[in-house]
């Protein structure tokens, strides 16, 4: 334990962090044990590909460590059966545990990355999410204490986009759901649509977005877009809850499919971000001068005529920039984000033949990217390139570090990224981060 | 207060949780819990919002809560759902030794705070109680405990009972049956250092023993704690 002095002495020079809002900028405020110094591995949720390596859906570790023997390379692989459309990952409050999701068999899978982030170890499968729920497709999936919030994107009685949240305790066992805002309501003209949450707790408020259905999500994507009445079936709207009760307070309208949500970390900041995959557009989300909740249109990405499909949103830990990837052009597109109110780019590069995650460092150095949104959205042949990238970004330029091939690799597609660190590590610790006792 | 002034007050204050506490109050570039007797935590984790009317809403049962012997003073051994049946009750852990001043400072503050609260609340006073479990009950004896809380552990309505257990066998089913993780940091030789790395939860517990709440550091809000144990309170009259 530090002595009172050695505790002064933290303090004078600065290394006694706070517990910040979030996690590496884009997670839960309840999840612990933030790495703001340099991560060490990077897991990757990976769909399997029929003929490509075992075919099964795994967790990928790969190491991330400059100066490390193994840097930019697969230090482990962990199949879990199967191809169920991996998506989403999130840890657990106290960052042990890593639950990943499958969209199409509604299989939850939780990993230990704790013990061990190096050599992940799958502790249990939570098989019962669509019995017990009625809901289909667990996306995102959000920590409170002690328990995991998990948004759905659809239901098992008909597919759409009808869908809930559903609360299940660590250790795996189904606590409560919560159904989405649907139909004429006082509160605004629910669509019943799910996608991801975002929370603020010093304004017991819980925001979540809306995507679409099962039917849709698994759809070939050029079979998709030529249905006009399946393209009717996307969510437009964003729903504000009461996170103290879980009840919806207010529905509001952000027409074109609002993806994810990503609050402000910068401390007094009461305002989120979204962008629209068909509308591609970027929404802010903040309260009036009375005090109301309301959604803003505050910026274009690219050509929305082009329909780039923005698809993922990474925000920097000063709420000052955003980074944005586009899936059909590939594109990766920083937008300064000084004036919520106003966004601009001022960057892009093309970082890929399709692009779909990104994830950045705490202090926004280190900027990866994967490929695949789904095994049936995917690009074909040549165009479905399936990679994990990393970049270094000096505020002017993304430079590639590496590379790693998912399909030469046998691995299959790139998805869902989340960092780890080595418990104790001493990088963390003196790198202007930190590990606490009390947290 | 700047940061050298900072240092310097909490190098002269490390002797108990309050102190710890009012040692970082004020500062810009550390902010912490403030505290001040009478008046409670006012500040971190900052509460920009009225919590809904106490049983308007629902607290799902998150989980039970484990069984396992614990000590209290001079008192033969207990089992723990004596602590967690019976009233409406917060749990927390602690270790008397912590100095980590957004830690076990920080929830044992927020303990004082609602303490206070549920006193003036005839609703609760006599049906509430807090617990403060010890993490290292190889240093935190029953002697140890009480001395940490203090007059905290003399005074009723509501009691506050500072517990240990007499072995880590004994409480590391306890903590695992709650889900709260702790482990002893190490040195980057690997040798055990003294500080004990958790993440900070405070369990809110029904008459049946049941979790209903976890608060952890961004949750720790008093008024919204009390709120929901006059939920709980609501809800057992009703059943009943």
């Amino acid at each position: 334990m530090p002595s009172c002095k050695q505790l002064a002495i933290l303090v004078t020079v600065g290394l006694l962090a706070l517990p910040a809002q979030a996690d590496e900028t884009c997670n839960s405020p309840y999840t612990t044990r933030l790495i703001k110094g340099q991560e060490h591995y990077l897991h990757v949720w990976t769909l399997g590909i029929q003929g490509v390596g075992d075919g099964s859906d795994k967790l990928v570790t790969i190491d991330v460590m400059p100066g490390s023997k193994t840097f930019g390379k697969v230090v482990h692989q962990l199949s879990v059966g199967g191809r169920g459309e991996a998506h989403h990952m999130g840890f657990t409050d106290d960052r042990k545990h890593l639950w990943a999701g499958r969209l199409d068999d509604n299989k939850i899978f939780v990993f230990d990355v704790g013990t061990d982030p190096a050599r992940p170890k799958l502790t249990h499968t939570i098989a019962d999410f669509s019995a017990k729920t009625g809901y289909v497709g667990p996306h995102t999936f959000y920590a409170l204490p002690g328990r995991m919030l998990i948004q759905a994107l659809s239901n098992s009685k008909d597919h759409s986009g009808v869908t809930g949240m559903a609360v299940y305790n660590n250790r795996g066992q189904y606590v409560a759901k919560y159904d989405m805002p649907l139909g004429d309501l006082p509160i605004g003209k629910g669509d019943g649509y799910g996608y991801d949450i975002g929370i603020n707790p010093q304004k017991n408020v819980l925001l979540t977005s809306s995507f679409t259905g099962w039917t849709n999500y698994m759809m070939d994507m050029g079979k998709l877009i030529n249905d006009a009445e399946a393209m009717k079936r996307f969510g437009g709207t964003m729903a504000l809850w009461d996170l103290k009760s879980m009840k919806p307070q207010k529905v509001l309208s952000v027409p074109g499919s609002p993806l994810e949500i990503r609050w402000s970390l910068k401390e007094g900041d009461n305002w989120a971000i979204t962008a629209t995959a068909l509308t591609s557009k970027i929404w802010l989300v903040k309260q009036d001068a009375a005090g109301q909740w309301q959604a803003k249109d505050v910026a274009t990405i690219g050509d929305p005529a082009k329909i780039p499909l923005p698809v993922d949103i990474s925000i920097t830990a000063d709420g000052k920039g955003l980074w944005v990837n586009t899936f059909m052009d590939g594109k990766t597109r920083y937008f300064d984000l000084s004036d919520p109110e106003a966004p601009k780019q001022t960057y892009e590069k093309v970082t890929g033949k399709q692009v779909n995650m990104v994830s950045q460092s705490w202090d926004g150095k280190r900027v990866y990217i994967t490929s695949s949104l789904l095994a049936n959205w995917d690009k074909k042949g040549d165009m479905d390139e399936q990679v994990l990238r990393m970049f270094n970004w000096d505020g002017k330029e993304l430079t590639q570090v590496f590379e790693v091939d998912f399909k030469a690799q046998n691995l299959g597609r790139a998805h869902h990224m989340k960092f780890s660190a080595k418990a104790g590590g001493s990088t963390a610790q003196t790198a202007g981060s930190v590990r606490f006792a009390g947290r | 207060m700047n940061r050298r002034d900072a240092a310097v007050a909490m190098a002269a204050a490390c002797k108990s949780p309050a102190a710890m506490i009012a040692a970082v109050t004020g500062t810009a570039s550390v902010a912490a819990a403030q505290f001040e007797p009478g008046k409670g935590l006012t500040g971190l984790p900052r509460q920009d919002f009225t919590p809904p009317p106490a049983g308007s809403y629902r607290l799902p049962v998150i989980q039970p809560s484990p069984s396992g012997l614990v000590l209290e003073g001079d008192r033969w051994p207990r089992r723990l759902s004596a602590y967690t049946t019976g009233a409406i009750t917060l749990l927390g852990f602690v270790y008397t030794y912590c100095s980590d001043p957004v830690g076990c400072p920080l929830a044992f503050a927020a303990m004082v705070d609602v303490r206070e609260r549920i006193a003036r609340l005839p609703q609760l006073r006599n049906r509430a109680r807090l617990v403060s479990l010890s993490f290292d009950p190889t240093h935190d004896t029953p002697a140890a405990m009480q001395a940490y809380g203090g007059e905290h552990a003399r005074t009723l309505a509501p009691r506050w009972h500072f517990i240990t257990t007499a072995s880590m066998s004994r409480l590391a089913p306890i903590l695992a049956g709650l889900g709260q993780d702790a482990e002893v940091e190490r040195n980057a030789d690997g040798t055990p250092t003294r500080v004990i790395t958790h993440v900070l939860k405070v369990f809110l517990l029904d008459p049946r023993g049941r979790v209903r709440e976890i608060y952890s550091a961004a949750f720790l809000m008093p008024e919204v704690i009390v709120n929901d144990m006059l939920t709980l309170a609501l809800e057992t009259d009703a059943a009943s």
